[in-house]
């Protein structure tokens, strides 16, 4: 009862607080400046339609780097854990419905094409790397299910991945080489706006991201994919 | 007053509400899966915080197409930067997630139970 | 130069090659993870030679072509290339550690590695705020993935723990850098700064979040049972990195980060910090895990560091040099201690003693330890005293009291640790297993810690007045450590011969130094040529007794206090490690370190205090003490630990007794002179003669006569040898106080030669017993018995002995008593004067037990054959005859010119001796040593001619000559008289020597542990109570601000 009440006590001072800094907020109707320099400056200096591209992949790649490096990191120790509970037999899974797998043989190239294509133009539209590469992944999620019992290459995806990691940062220091610094777009010519080919390397940065994630993502689904069935059902 | 009807005032009010409904189902659920759940919910709350705070009225997506011109973007959109952190936070977010997840998983494969007062092996 | 972006790129990019990798190819992972993580060691350390050789300056990485605040930009400065060095050397050498573990995981675990430090390197440098969170974030998760390394039950567990825990924090972090967007309009650190944007109410909201979750990530105390958990359940050298490597970075970020907020954060930074330094080591006192102790410690050590970041502005331009040092100890001992746990491999502190197995390893574990400690020549001694000192020169006494009390608290149970090491239980059957690549990175980290600690030294204000030459020396004893005995023995008595020579001309004017210094040098010598008689190596005793005699003369040639002090921990440490070499010695030892730790933190505070005010360190200033009450007092207290009065003595009899048999008499004789000395010092300061009516001295001659009383007491009832030696010290040691404490030039004048006599009949008696339980391998008197046939020259030894101790004519003891008793007249002491007087009385029963037990009566069978005592041992016992009977017979030589500085001096101009010739006479008498020498040696061989003459005729008795009635007692030796020879009188006195003091301390004792072991129960091992308290913390930490 003590220990409920303590809790009780701890949930309403937090929200008291927040409540505070809710009262404090009042809002804007202005771009602050730095937002300003990206939505003037940053139009001409980066050339992506996509505001939000130009600062993810460009002024904050660094961010972006951090980004990939954690779900690649993620799909590493996820690997790590669930090797060890690969053991066992499998228990054969149930066959797929005919909808299902009929639906997907013209589903899957369709969505994968999404994906890429979301990823490919994400300097222009809304979308981007991380967008396509869960795109992409969702491919697998639907491979999985309909064709239960197919295996799946591991080697694939790490080769993807790893491929577009370093190229990312072979891109990246390119820009220390070529260009104003690492992650620099400018390595590329910048092109006409708003045009595929614009925006310098932020279009190929954004592939090999989109590339990266999806193989990650795949990577994640297919661990705990294995698992299944390893263990009781209750779970 | 009127402006607290307006949309952003509602969202970050609802974001602070998940918020503290997310931290009071961290501390009280005894389930190790909805924990991790209202983990996922405190951090849904923030994204939606981080985009509230983004948000000026009457703009549109910082994207410059047909309704958006180069010359006055500056005028016409929302904050982009809020957006371009709330992509990464997501992504933060996912792997965390899901390192839980698999985490929870190889506790559950040991003990054969979610519930977090049996684990309490380390203590003083 | 290499630009500082490729660290992340080489990390980052072999991170994603070695995905490339076959599952197979661990061999050339490991190579090429090696390569990668040497090369930001070389970027890293060339930035920061040449910053610091201002060959060149601080640069700023700018990335995506753009400047801040539009992009990320990273900073190499001075302090980013320390940091970022010391992660990429931990990084390199924890590689090496870990490896075997690593590549048993396979290709991807270096991956995980690999990042890791990427992780840490970009936190270090990055001057962006969300770019700080996303690669703090990369090293949580990289965190995590490598305590799951361990793959057992436990680490799952304190995993997951971790992961929600920092998760949760992570998460306040991000809300923190959404309202700073918000408000500040920027993203860059210095942006912000420069915009000075807390003015505005919901900027202070960002920061508040902001810095709390920075705060939360060093794991404050209470809000950390997770971080101790991970310290447990990780793998050892997991737990290295986590202590050393992210602990690194984190207070990084809080220095970086701290100029966002306002000045109020400092101060709270100092109290979270002091709660937590308290607080943490407090509850480690009662832990046995190895590495949860070791977690403990490491909070512990971040408290401290979060306080001298809180002072900051008080510290002033010695903020650096003190952060440096107490980080620097951390850094490295802490690494090296869960990398020595790793080698280990006991989860418990009392499994330690395998670790003898191995010298080296013991090396490093201890050089550790006293690192940690804080125990010079380390960094963390000169960092210590220099934040005191600061701290002191504002009047923030309180913060002083709690880093003391703090380091005592880790003292404690790094000693008792430290004890199990060296002490403690082992079975022959385990060997301890070191391969290379496990020795090789804690050996590396325990050689940083003397070149950190020549840098502390230079770095800090009084370090160039330490002569660092005998240090030298002592390193260069463990080097040679692997030669016989005999060899070290030789070098070491040369050197303290040439030390002496050369330290004479250097004090020859001050005669009081120079009496000391010869009881330390000579006594010195002369213990160490009872040395002689030990065969083999002898290992690791040279070095600390070099060390004790090295502080003990520092004691003397202290100019300032700072050098009084580091000698007065010198010579702690290493008496500390001789007295625990005995065979039984180890509870000894720790109570000795314990009482020795508190009275150096109470001469520490005293100094403090004694420095408020005052622009120097000279030893004269605490005489000038704004606030003499507490710094007399404390610095009192403090010294008297070491001559352990009455009250503070129950560490003395063990520690003397279970000492080696020539340790004994160094410890004895020799060393409690070093507390004799700090009283000399301390009572000079205050003013001689002029403060002889201070209350404080009226009741430290109190606490000397109870002492001298209470000791012989104590002393009679004993059955062992040696306690009754080291009874009988206490008591000794209560004299010299009493006289002391009178003020006045006579006082003085018996104190001293109390002093002398002291050590040279205890050093005496000490050698003589000691080569007598050599041989008999007991200490118990009542199993001894008629040794006198089988060890003469011991029996002489003892008889002078015990005729010096006893004060009866026509040796040097008398001399002291006739002093004493003009001094007690002259001063009107009546009451403690008979107190002494009687303890003077019964001084003559235990002299008489322990020559008569020992030496007279009937020879035990079993020691029929038993040999003389070996020759190195009569050796320095009849040179100390020798000096007893020349400081008989002309003690003129020694007092006069004592009397004479006293008198000349401004201390004790008036009342002094008058000496003609041989003969010194006050108002009330005069006496002559030299003709009682006589008088009485006439009178004695008279009485042998006699005595001769009388029983010429007696006829001799055989032993067994004997007949037992009824019965054959089972232990005949408890039938004899010498067993419990007083029991007549202990039914009279026996009340009094109830072991009152043991008592209470053990009471003391208990109740410190049972607090401590309840308020662990905080760490309930639920992860969810543990996120409960981390809210809680958040709310009253805002709750303060707000």
């Amino acid at each position: 009862m003590l220990r409920n009440s303590l809790r009780v006590i701890i949930i309403a001072a937090l929200g008291w607080i927040l409540f505070q800094v809710y009262s404090g907020y009042s809002s804007r109707d202005e771009l602050n400046e730095l937002a300003g320099y990206y939505a003037t400056e940053g139009l001409s200096e980066v050339g992506a339609a996509n505001l939000v591209t130009s600062v993810v992949v460009t002024y904050r790649g660094l961010d972006t780097l951090g980004e990939v490096t954690i779900l690649f990191l993620t799909a590493l120790i996820i690997g790590l854990m669930l090797k060890a509970e690969h053991r066992g037999d499998r228990t054969r899974l149930r066959e797929s419905s005919e909808f299902l797998v009929t639906a997907s043989h013209v589903l899957l190239p369709v969505i994968f094409m999404v994906g890429v294509y979301i990823f490919i133009n994400g300097h222009l539209t809304p979308g981007g790397g991380f967008q396509g590469g869960a795109i992409l992944a969702s491919t697998l999620i639907l491979m999985l299910l309909s064709f239960t019992n197919s295996k799946i290459s591991h080697k694939v995806l790490e080769i993807t991945e790893s491929v577009s990691g370093i190229s990312f940062i072979v891109l990246g220091i390119l820009g220390v080489i070529l260009a104003g610094g690492f992650l620099d777009n400018k390595i590329l010519p910048l092109g006409e706006f708003g045009k595929l080919f614009s925006a310098g390397a932020i279009p190929v940065i954004y592939s090999f991201i989109g590339l990266k994630v999806g193989a990650e993502l795949s990577t994640i689904i297919l661990e705990f994919n294995q698992i299944q069935g390893t263990d009781d059902k209750s779970l | 007053m009127t402006n607290l009807f307006s949309i952003e005032y509602i969202t970050i009010f609802t974001s602070f509400a998940l918020l503290v409904l997310g931290l009071w189902g961290i501390i009280s659920q005894k389930n190790i899966f909805k924990i991790i759940i209202s983990f996922s919910i405190v951090n849904t709350s923030i994204h939606l915080l981080l985009v509230s705070l983004a948000y000026i009225r009457n703009r549109t997506a910082p994207i410059i197409d047909s309704a958006v011109d180069r010359v006055n973007a500056a005028e016409k959109v929302v904050d982009p930067v809020p957006h371009a952190l709330v992509l990464t936070a997501i992504v933060i977010g996912i792997g965390i997630t899901a390192l839980m997840l698999s985490y929870a998983f190889t506790m559950y494969k040991q003990h054969k139970t979610l519930d977090i007062n049996q684990y309490k092996s380390l203590k003083w | 130069m290499v630009s500082p972006i490729y660290i992340i790129a080489i990390l980052l990019g072999m991170a994603f090659m070695l995905g490339l990798l076959s599952k197979s190819g661990t061999r050339i992972a490991g190579i090429l993870t090696s390569v990668s993580l040497a090369l930001p060691v070389y970027i890293s350390i060339s930035w920061f030679i040449q910053i610091l050789s201002g060959n060149a300056d601080a640069i700023t990485i700018f990335t995506a072509g753009s400047v801040p605040p539009f992009s990320i930009n990273l900073v190499m400065g001075l302090e980013e290339a320390f940091f970022t060095s010391a992660i990429n050397i931990l990084g390199l050498l924890g590689f090496i550690y870990l490896s075997a573990d690593l590549k048993k995981q396979g290709v991807r675990a270096m991956a995980l590695y690999l990042v890791l430090i990427m992780g840490l390197n970009v936190v270090v440098m990055t001057r962006d705020i969300f770019n700080l969170f996303v690669f703090m974030e990369i090293v949580t998760i990289a965190v995590a993935g490598l305590i799951y390394l361990k793959n057992d039950n436990q680490s799952k567990e304190a995993g997951f723990k971790y992961l929600v825990a920092v998760g949760i924090i992570s998460l306040f972090f991000l809300i923190g850098i959404g309202f700073f967007y918000f408000y500040g309009g920027t993203l860059n650190i210095d942006g912000f700064i420069a915009a000075n944007s807390v003015v505005v109410k919901g900027a202070t909201i960002a920061i508040f979040f902001i810095i709390i979750s920075i705060i939360l990530e060093l794991k404050p105390f209470p809000a950390n049972g997770w971080a101790l958990d991970v310290y447990q359940a990780a793998t050892p050298g997991v737990s290295a990195l986590i202590s050393s490597g992210t602990a690194t970075a984190s207070i990084f970020v809080l220095y970086k980060l701290l100029p966002l907020g306002s000045e109020i954060w400092l101060q709270i930074l100092t109290v979270v910090g002091a709660v937590t330094f308290l607080g943490s080591n407090f509850l480690g006192i009662s832990q046995k895990n190895t590495n949860r102790l070791l977690g403990y410690s490491s909070i512990g050590q971040v408290g401290l560091l979060m306080m001298v970041i809180g002072f900051m502005p008080q510290l002033g331009s010695a903020f650096k040099m003190i952060f440096f040092s107490v980080f620097i100890s951390h850094f490295l001992a802490k690494a090296g201690l869960f990398w020595l746990s790793g080698i280990v491999k006991k989860e418990s502190i009392t499994d330690w003693g395998i670790l003898r197995g191995s010298n080296i390893a013991l090396f490093l574990f201890g050089i550790f330890l006293f690192a940690l400690v804080g125990f010079p020549p380390f960094p963390s001694f000169y960092g210590k005293w220099q934040m005191v000192m600061e701290l002191a020169g504002t009047g923030r006494f309180i913060w002083i009291v709690i880093i003391l009390l703090g380091s005592f608290f880790e003292g404690l149970y790094l000693f008792r640790w430290l004890g199990y090491a060296i002490k403690g239980e082992k079975s022959n059957e385990e060997k301890l297993q070191i391969p290379w690549d496990k020795i090789v990175p804690p050996f590396i980290f325990g050689i940083s810690l003397f070149i950190a600690a020549y840098y502390a030294n230079s770095m800090s204000v009084y370090g160039n007045t330490i002569n660092l030459i005998p240090l030298v020396f002592i390193l260069l004893l463990f080097v040679i450590d692997f030669l016989p005995a005999y060899i070290k023995n030789t070098i070491t008595i040369g050197a303290m011969v040439y030390y002496a020579v050369n330290l004479y001309p250097s004090i020859s004017d001050d005669t009081l130094r120079v009496v000391f210094a010869a009881i330390f040098l000579i006594g010195g010598i002369l213990t160490m040529i009872a040395g002689y008689s030990v065969k083999g190596k002898r290992k690791g005793f040279f070095p600390f007794a070099v060390m004790m005699y090295f502080g003990l003369i520092g004691l003397i040639e202290a100019e300032n206090l700072f050098q009084f002090f580091f000698a007065w921990e010198l010579m702690t440490l290493g008496s500390y490690i001789l007295i625990i070499r005995g065979k039984f010695s180890m509870k000894h030892a720790f109570n000795y370190m314990l009482f020795s730790l508190g009275g150096a933190y109470l001469i520490f505070l005293g100094i403090a205090m004694s420095s408020f005010g005052n622009t120097s360190l000279d030893i004269g200033i605490i005489g000038l003490s704004t606030m003499p009450g507490w710094s007399y007092t404390l610095l009192a207290i403090g010294f008297l630990t070491k001559t352990a009065a009455l009250g503070l003595h129950i560490w003395l009899p063990g520690a003397h007794a279970e000492a080696e048999s020539d340790v004994s008499p160094m410890v004895s004789g020799i060393l409690l002179k070093g507390g004799v000395f700090g009283l000399i010092v301390l009572f000079l300061a205050m003013g001689g003669e002029q403060a002889a009516s201070h209350p404080l001295l009226y009741s430290l001659g109190w606490l000397g006569a109870i002492t001298a009383l209470g000791g012989n007491l104590l002393a009679v009832f004993q059955e062992d040898a040696k306690r009754l030696l080291a009874y009988s010290s206490v008591a000794n040691l209560g004299y010299i106080l009493f006289a002391l404490a009178f003020m006045t030039n006579i006082g003085w004048l018996s104190a001293l030669t109390y002093s002398i006599n002291h050590f040279l009949f205890k050093t005496l008696l000490f050698l003589a017993i000691g080569g007598v339980v050599l041989r008999v391998k007991t200490h118990n008197m009542y199993e001894m018995g008629g040794l006198i046939k089988q060890m003469p020259w011991s029996f002489i030894a003892v008889l002078i002995g015990i005729i010096t101790l006893a004060g009866i004519p026509p040796l040097s003891g008398y001399a002291g008593k006739w002093l004493f008793y003009n001094a007690v007249i002259t001063k009107g002491w009546y009451f403690q004067g008979v107190l002494v007087f009687f303890a003077g009385t019964i001084a003559f029963l235990y002299c008489f037990k322990l020559i008569y037990s020992v030496f007279l009566g009937q020879p035990k069978d079993r020691f029929r054959k038993v040999k003389e005592a070996p020759i190195w041992y009569l050796i320095p016992q009849f040179i100390l005859i020798i000096g007893i009977m020349i400081f008989s017979a002309r003690p003129d030589l020694v007092l006069k010119p004592i009397g004479a500085l006293l008198t000349q001096s401004s201390y004790f101009p008036s009342d002094s001796l008058s000496w003609e010739n041989v003969t010194a006479s006050t108002n009330l008498g005069y006496w002559s040593g030299y003709k009682i020498m006589l008088v009485i040696g006439v009178m004695f061989a008279v009485l042998l001619v006699w005595l001769m003459y009388m029983s010429r005729k007696t006829q001799k008795v055989k032993q067994f000559n004997i007949v037992y009635a009824g019965e054959r007692p089972f232990t005949p030796e408890t039938t004899h008289f010498s067993h419990n020879m007083f029991s007549h009188y202990y039914k009279a006195l026996g009340f009094l020597s109830a072991p009152l003091a043991t008592r209470f301390w053990n009471i003391t004792n208990d109740i410190t542990h049972r607090i401590a072991d309840g308020s662990k129960r905080l760490y309930t091992g639920n992860g969810q109570t543990y996120l409960a308290v981390i809210m809680a913390y958040i709310i009253i930490i805002y709750l303060i601000m707000f």
